[in-house]
């Protein structure tokens, strides 16, 4: 029988430093490990163990996947550690996707906090190889400071795009940063309440939209309470939940959420799928 | 289902027959502390142990420990190869009792293909183990003062589940063979074993009757308050009352690893020889880093939190998932608790506790 702990050799292909504590890595997987947006794979350190990451990379591109990860513990602090051409462990892709073709015509709205960009810019870039299916993607995005913003070099490349908007904010004033403050929910305040009468003039329709988040526990909170008092549908409200998966396979347990399991029912789960729980996140 | 009469003296002969080609383990009397009174398993070596007994209710050990090890070398790596290397002997178990039965039903639903998941999903460690396993399960004869397995939908002998049953009546044993395993056991053995006459039968549904009602009797006075069925609980209760119900817990998670339903485990990573291996272990609900997530979150920081996670979990979260309460009443976590923290006692308070607010 198939051993499913098996972690497949991967090798390191590329280090590109974010911010001081987030990285993207490239890996070339010795046997192939295809994923779809919003999936998570189990990522091996050699000897020290294994952690799970949504790839942040263009699920189209086959060979490679890149991963997008902050400094937090044990595993992540021995991968800042290694080199070029070094080898770690993937196995994968777990749990369920984004459903993206239900996103066909309609307006995407994708919040992201931190480092929860990383799994979303996945997404967006499955997005911008079909872009003309979708009515218009709005990414919006905070970063604690102007130093902690991902993918500083590829924000300008995505608003250039069709039917794309790119908006940002910082939690803090700084002296450096001339745009937006606040945390991310003020990059809310142009949506929409379904009830507003001349839907022409709106920047955003909450009715004809899905919403894509990902981020802290405690700004996926806020954020869903804003989408859903601003009218959007539970069932289009897309949630990235932080839980531990360790094994991927819907057995050991630590993903649960009452009867769910993260890493088979999510990691991305609906409004709709988490709205009896008094405080998922 | 086929019954037969086996007296002891041919009884110890047949798991004797059965130990010249198969690991087996029966339950022996140890005289450890207190436990005098629990059995719990012994491997049949050149001999039948002379303090095997078949008398009594659960043993000290479920029978989930013979498919999933407390740790376990899962894989090894870089070079591991990509089928599983499952050691998996022909293992007999007399022993298990009908709640440990339904205990294992969790283990086949989470672990081996079910509606619920693909054959991709297929653990081979368990179900290697779990095919091989030979199932001689025994009814109980009497009832320790923590089984309730009446009031959770099942009962204290066995109607499904095991190869070969074994009933004790005065005077020897009545088996009954449940499965093609059970078959293959008894092959060959027919000169042990005698027709069972209606007098045996009788006996041994006599035994089961006064069991029965034993359990149900020393159970009266938790679960008779308790208005809803065992399968329709909703045991989200108030903070209050799970902080009560939880004040004698020090977290030890003793109930977690003797449940005949806790299927959780931790996989642990560890260099071995120049290369890695990647081992599982059993993991508990009730400790602090179980839903710990990486940058210093945590779903369940309270104590409270962790306990109603895991009665929850027995009573509601399987349910919803695998059709299954998963609460067999075998009564060990309470057996076990150093707090005395009994959780028919807890369920009662956080249902109760409940309405009164209502």
């Amino acid at each position: 029988m198939k051993n499913l702990y098996r972690p497949i050799e991967s090798v390191i292909e590329d280090i590109k430093k974010e911010t001081p504590n987030i990285t993207t890595y490239r890996f070339r997987p010795k046997e192939p490990v295809t994923f779809e947006a919003g999936q998570f794979v189990e990522l091996t350190v050699p000897g020290v163990g294994e952690a799970p990451f949504t790839p942040s990379s263009n699920p189209n591109v086959k060979d490679t996947l890149e991963i997008t990860i902050m400094r937090v513990g044990m595993v992540t602090e021995a991968l800042e550690q290694m080199k070029v051409g070094d080898t770690v462990g993937i196995r994968g892709p777990y749990g369920n996707g984004y459903n993206m073709k239900d996103f066909e015509g309609k307006e995407i709205l994708i919040v992201g906090g931190g480092v929860g960009l990383a799994p979303l810019r996945s997404l967006i870039l499955a997005l911008f190889d079909d872009i003309d299916k979708y009515k218009k993607v709005s990414i919006r995005y905070g970063a604690r400071t102007p130093d902690d913003i991902v993918y500083r070099d590829l924000l300008p490349v995505w608003e250039k795009k069709k039917n794309t908007e790119v908006l940002l904010t910082i939690d803090e004033p700084h002296p450096e940063w001339s745009g937006k403050v606040g945390v991310v929910t003020v990059l809310l305040d142009d949506l929409p309440l379904l009830t507003t009468v001349d839907v022409d003039k709106l920047p955003f329709t909450a009715e004809n939209a899905v919403a894509c988040a990902c981020g802290p526990p405690i700004m996926l909170k806020f954020v869903n309470m804003v989408l859903l008092e601003k009218g959007f549908d539970p069932s289009n409200i897309y949630l990235s939940m932080e839980r531990n998966m360790s094994c991927g396979l819907g057995k050991c347990g630590h993903c649960m959420l009452g009867e769910y399991f993260v890493c088979m029912d999510g990691p991305v789960m609906t409004a709709k799928q988490i709205e009896k729980f008094e405080d998922p996140f | 289902m086929r019954e037969v009469f086996i007296g002891r003296e041919n009884l110890l002969k047949l798991i004797g027959r059965w130990a010249k080609d198969h690991r087996v383990y029966v339950p022996a009397k140890f005289d450890i502390m207190n436990h005098e009174e629990t059995p719990d398993y012994e491997q049949v070596g050149d001999e039948v142990p002379e303090n095997m007994t078949l008398e009594g209710a659960a043993l000290a050990t479920n029978p989930k420990s013979f498919i999933f090890y407390p740790r376990e070398v899962v894989a090894k790596y870089p070079s591991g190869e990509s089928d599983a290397d499952v050691e998996a002997p022909e293992t007999v178990i007399v022993g298990p009792r009908s709640c440990d039965l339904r205990g294992l039903r969790k283990f086949d639903k989470v672990y081996w293909s079910t509606e619920h998941f693909t054959e991709e999903y297929d653990d081979p460690f368990i179900v290697e183990k779990r095919k091989n396993l030979f199932i001689v399960s025994v009814d109980c004869s009497f009832a320790k003062e923590t089984c309730f397995c009446t009031k959770v939908g099942g009962q204290p002998w066995p109607t499904e589940g095991f190869d070969l049953n074994v009933s004790p009546i005065d005077g020897g044993y009545i088996l009954t063979v449940g499965s093609e395993k059970g078959e293959k056991l008894m092959s060959g053995n027919d000169d042990l074993v005698t027709d069972a006459l209606p007098e045996h039968l009788e006996a041994r549904d006599k035994r089961r009757r006064s069991v029965t009602e034993a359990i149900d009797r020393q159970n009266a006075e938790f679960f008779d308050e308790i208005e809803s069925s065992y399968d329709k609980l909703d045991l989200e209760g108030t903070k209050e009352a799970w902080a009560y119900a939880t004040q004698n817990c020090v977290a030890c998670s003793a109930c977690n690893r003797c449940c005949p339903t806790c299927t959780c485990f931790l996989l642990v990573d560890q260099q071995s020889d120049g290369a890695y291996e990647r081992t599982r272990n059993w993991d508990t609900c009730l400790s602090i880093g179980y839903a710990r997530t990486g940058g210093g979150g945590n779903a369940r920081p309270e104590l409270p939190q962790r306990l109603e996670h895991r009665l929850r979990c027995k009573f509601e979260y399987t349910r919803d998932r695998y059709g299954l309460v998963t609460c067999t009443g075998c009564g060990r976590c309470i057996d076990v608790c150093m707090g005395r923290i009994d959780m028919r006692e807890a369920m009662r308070h956080v249902l109760t506790t409940e309405k009164a607010e209502a």
